[in-house]
């Protein structure tokens, strides 16, 4: 799957085409505003992700013109301003999702991998890894066919986990996709402690091999040792 | 008091003492001129006594004709009687009433006689002609002062309308619009100059406004930039596998401080966007739903450290405010509330139509409650919160003209949110 991003700080540019290369995503990155409208009208994508403020242009710009290209793009913006003003018009005017910066890369993949899901890239309403099988329309959970239940907070974290395989993700990421960024620090850590505890359990109790590994001082990775 | 009803009170008084005053003097000026009047014919008939008594040597009653009459009384005292003037009244027959008179006394002596002669003539029609001349002036004088009354409150009126113009106009001036106030030409010229002021100031305004706005949202994107890269750099980097603990636990470092600083910028800047007023689209907030909602959302968090939820509600807390701030109190009171609290504590919810209070029990405060609201102001140094809630907090609720309250009593730490009434 092909990935635009446009963003015109080099650095961030890199780490995040570079983050979602690692995950299977062909992704290239633009600087500009003139480069994006050029790539786009060139080739097409199953997902752009636009910052806004660049030096040539304003993100919005490019979201109206790929809007009358293909209107089947995911468009997710990232942007340093967190006003709701630029989040509404964002969302009126055709994009899928807003990020502010500065986010994690976890996340941002989460985000990526949620939309390509709900535009139903795949064709397929599951994502399965090994012996877990996740419905994401029904949102129930199998292990080899029987099903586990969750709270939603497991539910949701266990997705984030699928969208992550094997990326090292630190509690603050994982508090923050759950609980959105206005918890404090501390208790997050203890309640993604907390819901860890309960989903490696609920998941080895039905026969599921631990992907969970936990990484000392940073947090934790899902995937198979 | 309106400008238009001041004037029209000036006006109105003026006129009475205006009208008072002409009124008295016309009176009294008439009134000398007809006593000047009569007074003159009551000096002629003296002569003509006196002619007569000078030409018979005696003074006969029936000579005289009835109107003026002319009576004599002896004088005891041989002083000469001085000439005077003087009002009186007589009774008449006809008319079965009293009738003024002006009289003349004067000395004059008949047959070696020394007598006082008085010569009355009557002031009646005197007194009707001064009553009418009186007020027929008045009358026209009230006329006159009506029609000036009414054609000056006219001119005011259309004088002033630019006037009022302009300040309607300036009543609905708004800084989020972005621009100044346009304003007409006027034909007189202090309005003139008073809308060209006025246009200054406001674009001035609107144009600082603007500046700040877009300096602080340049700002936070400028900061924002380079934290986003350090953080997604340091998150690439623990995708490595070959760092030793030590090493581990230093990027952490360097990541948990990366996403402080950007917490406590974002903080910084939101209030600066309060300071500004740039949240000024608001609704009707039910602030006890707000608050509810906040306490489901957070419910695992609280069994997790084992918080007991008390929900009183009398009534629900309506403001009329901003969507974004109100979640944003909300949620740093509760926050506080949970991260505060002692282990197995509880936190109460209090709700009525003109409150809302928020209590948690918790460790004994080393400041004074109120120092707590001020930015950076830490019950504990060392703790890793940015001690901007409570100040945010604070400028919200200042900003909607809500009293924020903070209460210590041992263990119990409480928040009251409060309309004034």
């Amino acid at each position: 799957m092909k990935i635009l991003v446009i963003e015109d700080e080099k650095g961030l540019a890199e780490s995040i085409a570079a983050h979602l290369q690692k995950d299977g995503f062909i992704a290239e990155a633009v600087g500009t505003f003139a480069d994006a409208i050029e790539k786009i009208n060139l080739y097409s994508y199953d997902c752009i992700i636009v910052d806004l403020n660049l030096p040539d242009g304003v993100g919005f710009d490019i979201v109206n013109a790929l809007k009358k290209i293909s209107s089947s793009t995911g468009i997710i913006i990232i942007s340093a301003r967190d006003a709701l003003e630029d989040k509404i018009r964002s969302l009126e005017i055709g994009s899928d999702d807003y990020l502010t910066k500065p986010f994690h890369l976890s996340e941002l993949n989460a985000r990526v991998k949620s939309l390509l899901r709900r535009r139903n890239f795949g064709g397929s309403n599951e994502i399965t890894y090994n012996e877990i099988r996740v419905n994401y329309v029904s949102r129930k959970v199998f292990v080899d066919n029987t099903e586990v239940a969750l709270s939603r907070k497991e539910y949701d974290l266990l997705l984030y986990f699928l969208s992550n395989i094997n990326v090292a993700l630190t509690k603050a990421a994982m508090a923050e996709h759950l609980w959105g960024d206005n918890i404090d620090s501390t208790d997050s850590f203890d309640i993604v402690y907390s819901h860890i505890k309960n989903l490696r359990k609920k998941l080895t109790d039905k026969g599921c091999s631990d992907y969970i590994q936990s990484i000392y001082g940073i947090g934790y990775k899902f995937g198979e040792k | 008091m309106k400008l238009l009803a001041r004037t029209n009170l000036y006006y109105i008084f003026f006129s009475a003492i205006t009208y008072i005053l002409v009124a008295g003097a016309f009176y009294l000026v008439i009134e000398y001129v007809v006593y000047q009047e009569v007074e003159k014919r009551l000096v002629v008939e003296r002569h003509d006594f006196e002619n007569f008594v000078g030409a018979h040597g005696m003074w006969e009653e029936s000579c005289y004709f009835v109107e003026n009459k002319i009576t004599l009384s002896a004088l005891r005292t041989l002083e000469p009687y001085v000439a005077e003037f003087k009002d009186t009244a007589l009774y008449d027959r006809y008319s079965a009433q009293l009738v003024p008179f002006r009289q003349y006394s004067f000395p004059a002596t008949i047959g070696g006689i020394n007598y006082k002669v008085s010569i009355r003539k009557s002031l009646i029609e005197s007194n009707d002609l001064l009553m009418y001349i009186t007020g027929t002036m008045l009358i026209l004088l009230s006329i006159g002062l009506l029609l000036l009354f009414l054609f000056q409150r006219r001119i005011s009126k259309t004088i002033w309308k630019p006037f009022y113009d302009t300040l309607s106009k300036a009543k609905s001036f708004g800084l989020t619009k972005g621009k100044g106030l346009t304003l007409q030409q006027e034909d007189i010229h202090e309005f003139n100059e008073l809308n060209a002021v006025l246009d200054k100031m406001t674009t001035k305004m609107a144009l600082d406004y603007k500046n700040l706005k877009e300096f602080t949202e340049n700002a936070s994107h400028e900061i924002q930039t380079p934290l986003a890269l350090i953080s997604s750099r340091v998150e690439e980097l623990i995708q490595q596998k070959n760092f030793t603990p030590e090493q581990m636990y230093w990027i952490e470092n360097i990541h948990q401080s990366t996403l402080r600083l950007s917490r406590l910028h974002q903080a910084l800047l939101l209030l600066a966007k309060i300071d500004n007023g740039q949240f000024y689209e608001h609704e009707h907030i039910n602030l006890t739903s707000v608050a509810e909602k906040k306490l489901a959302e957070w419910e695992e968090l609280f069994l997790l450290k084992k918080l007991a939820i008390n929900i009183e509600s009398s009534g629900n807390l309506v403001v009329e405010m901003n969507a974004t701030l109100a979640e944003i109190l909300i949620s740093n009171l509760i926050g506080n509330a949970q991260k505060h609290n002692l282990p197995g504590g509880s936190i109460t919810l209090r709700s009525s139509a003109k409150n809302l209070v928020i209590q948690n029990p918790g460790a004994a405060l080393s400041k004074d409650p109120g120092q707590l609201f001020q930015r950076f102001a830490k019950q504990n140094q060392t703790s890793d919160s940015l001690g901007l809630g409570l100040a945010i907090v604070k400028r919200i609720c200042e900003t909607y003209d809500l009293t924020i309250e903070y209460t210590y009593q041992a263990p119990l730490h409480t928040i009251t949110v409060s309309v004034p009434s």
